[in-house]
């Protein structure tokens, strides 16, 4: 067995252990219904948004239908790696991982593909079935190029949230402190964003929250590229060409390349020098 | 192997008021030198906090050395070993894993084989080695503390390895469990496996280890046979003596180190060893004897003797990590 197939068994056992977990039971009812349940909701052909908005395109409802990515798919990608360091370094099997001759780095990335894929390989499957509710409630099918943007853009972001909360599973001991560190990111990213972004307008003397302000939507724009959910919807606009944000696509992914690259690095780094 | 002043040391946070995040080296091992020979068993001994589990693993290769180094080979084709190569050379069984989720046993030894290399049939006869075959499908929630040690000794064992670095490994074994655990030592012995072992329960230790080192805050204070370090600490092996009837009267013993204990019909006194000369002074005097049995130096009292510690003194006090001899010549003192 050489290094790779080696990496790829150990993320395989890693892969089996958290999607069959008890967990994953349990928050499989909560994809089903941010995932397919909004895609099939804002494909409703009578619905109109609150801003008097009516996705028309397969595309920009999956684009609506994302907030069941952002709010119930990164926060199982939380609960399901909380504990993928701490768990077992608190039981003593991570010191017996520790003693084994395989390079860390290659656990590190064996742990880290094993975990994204038991959250990714769920929510893929559930994003298939909002492709077939899309056509079926719009009569039309999602453009094959829109779909494997919205896949990867999703693999990307679930990727960054399994990754951050590694990371902070690998700086904990004890359980508890592992999950408020995994939660606490989540809900900065998720819902505080909006906060932090808002101050900074204020600050800068920007008109708050004006949709029609270039100066807010730029700001804005520009403010979403430090964030992982931002990223992502930046992401999903490079198909959606009547939303301009002042950030230009090479820019977006970019910003993925680096949430990507960065946590990664420091993961491998972490894991290198980690002690039982 | 050789340890060649080996060094590691645990940083601990030591926050000031403008630099919280400051950390300094404290608790550790320190300047450890020491040589394991193939085919014998090392017994590690010291209080809690002395660094054996810190040796255990800087040997076995988790904890990288701050400095010193690991040579394997004779003298002239030595080579420094680096983590790495330590890890694939070193089995190692820590202290108390506690095996849990919804895993089975065989899946769980299998992952870890994968990572070590080993086989699939390699992972069943360790099963069976250690008793577990029957229970190779049950999960891991469902193990026994004696079962989870049974566990992590397979673990330990996967890929062969030519050292074995055991970390308290009797605890929670039934007293038929650890008799077989030491048989299988003494197999791993004759095989040639190079064994450390660090516990607690040092008079099982003593019957097991070909040397024992002691240590003591994060030093190796000694490390022989039990008979060169009860020399070189001056202990003296002492002879209980016991006989029936009222006390004899032994003010012309030069050798008696206790006073002599009458209960009910019978005394006992303690001697000093000074070969045959007492018993013949005792015959001499027809002192009836009915036992005259020499008591070894233990390990705990070698401990005692090396550490300059007192049992009745120290009671369950843990020495302060702060009090670490660690002096750089000329540097401040940590």
């Amino acid at each position: 067995m050489n290094d790779r197939q080696r990496i790829f068994a150990l993320a395989r056992r890693v892969f089996n252990g958290r999607f069959r977990s008890t967990r994953m039971y349990i928050m499989l009812p909560i994809l089903i219904l941010f995932i397919p349940g909004m895609a099939w909701g804002f494909s409703d052909p009578d619905i109109i948004l609150p801003g008097g908005h009516q996705p028309d395109s397969p595309m920009e409802v999956l684009f609506y239908a994302s907030l069941g990515v952002v709010f119930g798919a990164t926060m199982c990608a939380v609960l399901l790696a909380f504990d993928g360091v701490s768990k077992d370094r608190a039981s003593g099997v991570f010191e017996l991982r520790l003693a084994q001759p395989m390079p860390r780095h290659h656990q590190a990335l064996a742990l880290l593909f094993g975990t994204w894929q038991a959250i990714f390989v769920p929510v893929a499957v559930l994003i298939g079935l909002s492709v077939v509710l899309i056509r079926y409630r719009l009569g039309e099918w999602a453009a094959f190029g829109d779909v494997m943007v919205h896949l990867g853009a999703t693999a990307l972001i679930l990727y960054w949230y399994v990754v951050f909360t590694l990371l902070a599973s690998s700086r904990t001991k004890d359980q508890g402190t592992a999950i408020a560190f995994g939660i606490g990111m989540w809900f900065l990213f998720t819902f505080l964003w909006a906060l932090v972004t808002t101050m900074v307008a204020y600050a800068s003397g920007v008109a708050i929250g004006e949709q029609n302000d270039a100066q807010w939507v730029a700001l804005e724009g520009a403010f979403d590229l430090l964030s992982p959910n931002g990223v992502y919807h930046h992401l999903l606009e490079t198909r959606l060409v009547e939303i301009d944000r002042g950030i230009s696509d090479w820019q977006s992914w970019s910003m993925a390349m680096v949430w990507t690259v960065l946590p990664t690095w420091w993961f491998i780094r972490r894991m290198d020098e980690l002690q039982p | 192997m050789q340890l060649k002043g080996v060094t590691f040391r645990h940083k601990v946070s030591s926050p000031e008021p403008f630099r919280p995040w400051k950390k300094r080296l404290g608790p550790g091992v320190f300047e450890v030198s020491l040589s394991l020979h193939k085919g014998e068993i090392l017994g590690l001994v010291g209080p809690n906090g002395a660094g054996k589990t810190t040796l255990l693993r800087t040997i076995s290769g988790i904890l990288p050395i701050q400095s010193g180094q690991f040579i394997q080979g004779d003298v002239e084709q030595s080579q420094p070993l680096a983590s790495t190569d330590l890890r694939g050379l070193v089995g190692h069984m820590p202290e108390q894993v506690r095996w849990q989720g919804q895993q089975t046993v065989h899946d769980a030894l299998m992952e870890l084989a994968e990572m070590r290399g080993a086989t699939e049939k390699r992972v069943n006869n360790l099963l069976k080695l250690v008793g577990l075959s029957e229970r190779h499908d049950t999960s891991l929630s469902g193990l026994s503390q004696g079962m989870r040690q049974r566990l992590t000794l397979a673990a330990s064992l996967l890929g062969s390895p030519k050292y074995l670095m055991l970390d308290e490994p009797l605890n929670g074994l039934d007293p038929v469990a650890a008799t077989a655990f030491v048989n299988l030592l003494h197999q791993l012995k004759e095989k040639g496996v190079s064994i450390v072992i660090s516990s607690h329960q040092v008079e099982g230790l003593q019957a097991i280890t070909d040397r024992i080192a002691l240590m003591h805050r994060g030093q190796m204070l000694a490390c022989g046979s039990i008979e060169s370090i009860a020399k070189s600490l001056d202990l003296q092996t002492k002879i209980n003596v016991s006989g029936e009837g009222p006390a004899p009267d032994l003010s012309w013993c030069e050798t008696i180190d206790s006073k002599v204990e009458v209960d009910a019909s019978t005394w006992s006194v303690q001697l000093l060893d000074d070969g045959t000369t007492t018993m013949e002074m005792f015959l001499e005097k027809g002192i009836g004897i009915k036992a005259w049995t020499p008591q070894h130096p233990g390990i705990v009292e070698m401990l005692c003797a090396a550490t300059g510690m007192n049992i009745e003194e120290v009671g369950l006090d843990i020495a302060s990590p702060s009090l670490l001899p660690h002096r750089r010549v000329g540097g401040e003192e940590e």
